[in-house]
């Protein structure tokens, strides 16, 4: 993988062959080891080792960009031309946000040798093979174990550079029994101590324990405890359609009109959080942005919105920092951590009189943006919990219903919090449990 | 570069491995949208690499590169992997045989569209916008789309195979949005999510008349907003091509791979209610006839080979409703003592192919478009994908659509409403077929966006169909309490 001098002199000659254009350009190198497993044996493992170059170049009212893998000199010398031809024919567009001045510098090393040397595809293919040797013979897993590498570079015609070295594993293991039920754990981290991967597919196999002669319950209005993968998925999609400066502007989001208004339980506190330990701690977005700690939910109530450059210009504020390079959606946030409760989750389930245990779902689509409306199934272990203990697993069910409502309905928020895997990065959020959650249909497993 | 990878071919049959390929493909991509009359973003993506895999000991290994420098490096790296994945082997992996081939293929294009100046697009695309102004003053937002793709491709493998591929897709199209202090309402065509495409040059998006079509796909944007919310409950329904295109794909193209009927999809996208045993299996009323056709013209899973160098075939997946087999690669037909039936495929050079869908269509039936209606006293048309979701064995499924014509008394009674969902199980929703209108009316959609797999894959498939009829079918969540 190349260097960061290598990376930095990428940058430096399309900065050099763009002038007197503003240009920004990021470089992402990076390698991944992926090994796949399923009916308990390894039938995926690959490996890539790719770089992309990012070149944008601006006018005060004109934007061309391209992606290429081809960083020779010659390459990037022509598209950097084809990119000056573009602002020939382009008729004026949108104001375009001014490049990022500064710090001049930001360079963050978040590798870890621990890592690089636990997760080796001979490592990897072993600790599989020690998890799978703890299964039973009526029992099959499937998942997989990823370590990746990251080297990320920016720098614009201002003069800024910014350089992270990251590394990172993700591990997720689903445990079935032949009869059917499974069960599910999934964990993500770069911090070598805090990654046990026998302990998540041990959870795993614990729950395909309990996970069978699943019972039929009707649509309805249930009281549920979503457990920190169910509750990150619901924030994951929040946070595309609803939490960021763009789908305001564009009156998509759930939050428009709603900002300073409470709207949520006033337990509720929601913040994108790059700094905790927990996320992915990357300190610049994909424009080179110092990024920034931005309250999302304070007291159940929406204080702040993610932005790029653009939708920053947009609102007249300043950008946070959130750049993921899709102008489409706007600025991410990708590091949202929950402020936790009191009660630990296994507390909250023996205090629940009656309710439903998700452990995660499955296809969750957005059904109306505006409404906060969303939809997704349960999979791989829905419990009933009567008096504080778990007596049934039941046949997974789909909800659809508004955030806006889910939200005001919370019973409970845990103490104990997960970091889970996001679109770009990952959240740091606890169990939540909240009533009258609306089931709307039902499945045959 | 031939000669590069025989000798890396080579080198790899003396390191002991049974079987290898290496696949080189360069990819370029031109990306332009438009918003309220300006443009919002011209982008070019190139890509170029090579995915080495190997097969040695019965053992799978994987590993792709930009560095051609380094292909001996990549591919002694997949053979690395491959004996590392020993430990956890119970069953040797098996290839299903297959024929050296050395060909070419080219999608036929009219006009490629990477010569077709920019200026030129974006001056299609404005014209689109400002008739969808014209028509509709008060939308919050028009966007027009156009996306084109070119695929050089060289596969080689150690059974001396040699086949180059040259593929376009070419597509756009336009949407019109409108707003109320409480809703969003948008309209599209000729598709949602950024429109239609196929393996086609420019001529496929002159002839969508996106300007011809913008007034009224203004005019329905602006009415949604004050049309009714869509009633709950059982509805006969006529579903057409731009929304049973995703249906197809859901409940049908992704239950017959056989990679997710093996588990192999089980830890991330899922299984399939179905079994090699379900061959004969009543899928679907009689009106149901479907396959997996690679060969079809346009259709944006249309290619010459595979990425494991198999020939495209057209497959019959469902005959009058019965359940005839699976899509599948070399190492999952094997499992079942057959060939591939040549869906193999990766979205580019990085990831390894896996089972994919090429085209599955449903076959136009006998039923002209009237007539399907007249057959509805109290239903809905429902038109154009607006979000969907299904359960990880392809049984429960919930789609919204952006528009619902109400039908009463077999006729169309010019109503619409707004945010209508339908839901159902997928073998009851496909009986309830009780028609499908004919040839005239049988359009193929492209849907460009089927992720899939560890890392992560986006396909380009397609879907043909024509309007069909379903019998009471769930409509709405609102009587949910």
């Amino acid at each position: 993988m190349l260097s960061k001098r290598s990376l930095y002199d990428i940058i430096d000659l399309v900065l050099a062959e763009a002038k007197p254009f503003d240009a920004r350009v990021l470089v992402n190198a990076g390698t991944q080891g992926l090994t796949r497993y399923a009916n308990s044996e390894i039938h995926q493992s690959v490996y890539e080792d790719a770089t992309e170059v990012t070149i944008t170049i601006t006018t005060a009212n004109k934007r061309s960009e391209t992606k290429t893998t081809a960083y020779d000199e010659a390459s990037l010398r022509e598209v950097v031309r084809d990119l000056v031809q573009n602002l020939t024919f382009l008729p004026e567009g949108e104001e375009q946000p001014a490049l990022v001045e500064g710090p001049p510098l930001i360079e963050t090393e978040l590798w870890s040798a621990g890592l690089e040397e636990q997760y080796t595809v001979e490592k990897r293919a072993q600790l599989i093979k020690d998890c799978l040797d703890t299964l039973d013979s009526n029992h099959l897993a499937y998942g997989a174990l990823t370590y990746s590498v990251g080297h990320l570079a920016f720098g614009n015609s201002r003069g800024i550079k910014r350089f992270a070295r990251t590394n990172r594993v993700n591990f997720s293991a689903l445990v079935a029994a032949s009869a059917g039920g499974s069960g599910f754990a999934k964990i993500t981290g770069s911090h070598p101590g805090k990654l046990d991967v026998f302990a998540a597919f041990a959870r795993a196999r614990q729950k395909a324990l309990l996970n069978k002669d699943p019972i039929d319950l009707e649509p309805g209005a249930y009281t549920v405890i979503l457990e920190p993968l169910a509750v990150s998925d619901l924030i994951s999609y929040m946070s595309l359609i609803a939490f960021t400066g763009k789908s305001v502007q564009n009156q998509a989001s759930f939050l428009t009109g709603k900002l300073g208004e409470r709207v949520f339980d006033p337990r509720l506190n929601l913040t994108d959080d790059y700094t905790d330990e927990n996320t992915m701690r990357l300190p610049f977005d994909f424009e080179g942005a110092a990024r920034t700690v931005v309250d999302i939910i304070c007291a159940g109530v929406p204080t702040g919105l993610t932005h790029d450059g653009q939708s920053a210009k947009k609102a007249g504020v300043p950008t946070t920092g959130h750049s993921v390079n899709m102008p489409n959606y706007g600025g991410l946030p990708i590091n949202l951590v929950m402020t936790p409760g009191e009660k630990s989750l296994a507390q909250i389930i023996s205090e629940s009189d009656r309710a439903l245990l998700v452990t995660r779902f499955h296809y969750m689509n957005p059904v109306n943006p505006r409404q906060g409306l969303l939809t997704a199934l349960t999979r791989d272990g829905f419990f009933k919990i009567e008096k504080g203990h778990i007596v049934a697993a039941v046949k997974n069910m789909r909800f659809t219903e508004s955030m806006l409502v889910a939200l005001n309905n919370v019973v409970e928020i845990a103490s104990d919090r997960e970091a889970t895997p996001s679109f770009f990065a990952n959240h740091y959020v606890p169990a939540l449990k909240l009533k009258d959650f609306h089931f709307t249909g039902k499945t045959q497993a | 570069m031939q000669e590069q990878i025989r000798t890396v071919l080579e080198r790899l049959k003396q390191a002991g491995v049974d079987y290898a390929d290496i696949r080189v493909s360069e990819i370029v991509e031109e990306g332009i949208s438009t918003e309220n009359g300006k443009v919002q973003n011209l982008s070019t993506n190139r890509t170029k690499g090579y995915g080495v895999r190997v097969v040695a000991l019965g053992s799978l290994g994987f590993a792709a590169s930009q560095e051609f420098e380094h292909m001996e490096q990549t591919a002694l790296e997949a053979l690395r992997i491959a004996k590392a994945s020993q430990v956890a082997q119970r069953q040797p992996v098996r290839l299903s045989p297959k024929e050296a081939v050395v060909d070419h293929y080219a999608t036929k294009v009219g006009i490629d569209p990477f010569t077709v100046p920019k200026s030129e697009k974006l001056d299609l695309l404005f014209r689109a916008e400002a008739a969808m102004r014209e028509a509709a003053p008060t939308l919050f937002k028009t966007v027009g789309n156009m996306d084109f793709r070119r695929e050089e491709k060289l596969f080689m493998d150690t059974d001396g195979s040699v086949i180059t591929q040259t593929l376009y897709e070419s597509g756009g199209g336009i949407e019109a949005i409108a707003v109320s202090p409480k809703e969003m309402q948008k309209r599209t065509y000729p598709n949602s999510f950024r429109g239609n495409f196929a393996t086609a040059g420019y001529e496929f998006v002159l002839a969508m008349g996106l300007v011809e079509n913008a007034p009224r796909v203004a005019r329905e944007a602006a009415m949604l907003i004050a049309a009714e919310e869509c009633p709950s409950g059982l509805f006969d329904l006529i579903i057409d091509g731009s929304q049973l295109t995703l249906q197809i794909h859901e409940s049908i193209g992704h239950p017959i791979e056989l990679d997710r009927v093996f588990g192999y999809e089980a830890g991330y996208a899922g299984t399939s209610f179905l079994n090699p045993a379900m061959v004969g299996f009543q899928y679907g009323s009689k009106h149901v006839n479907v396959v997996a056709d690679a060969t079809v013209p346009g259709g944006l899973g249309t290619f010459g080979y595979d990425d494991e160098g198999v020939k495209a075939q057209s497959t019959p997946i469902i005959t009058q409703g019965i359940f005839q087999g699976f899509v599948s690669s070399r190492d999952t037909a094997a499992v079942l003592g057959q060939e591939s039936s040549g869906t193999a495929r990766a979205d580019g050079w990085r990831r390894i192919p896996i089972v994919r869908m090429t085209n599955i269509n449903l076959l136009p039936g006998d039923f002209e478009l009237n007539e399907l209606i007249a057959g509805v006293e109290d239903g809905l048309l429902l038109s154009a994908n607006k979000s969907w979701s299904i359960d990880d064995k392809r049984l429960n499924f919930q789609f919204a659509c952006e528009m619902a014509s109400e039908i009463k008394g077999g006729k169309l009674t010019g109503k619409i409403y707004r945010n209508p969902i339908y839901t159902g199980i997928t073998p009851e929703f496909w009986n309830s077929c009780d028609g499908v209108a004919n040839e005239k009316y049988w359009q193929m959609f492209g849907t460009p966006n089927c992720g899939k797999g560890e890392p992560g894959q986006v396909a380009h498939v397609g879907h043909g169909s024509a309007p069909a009829r379903f019998r009471k079918v769930k409509v709405g969540v609102a009587d949910v309490k």
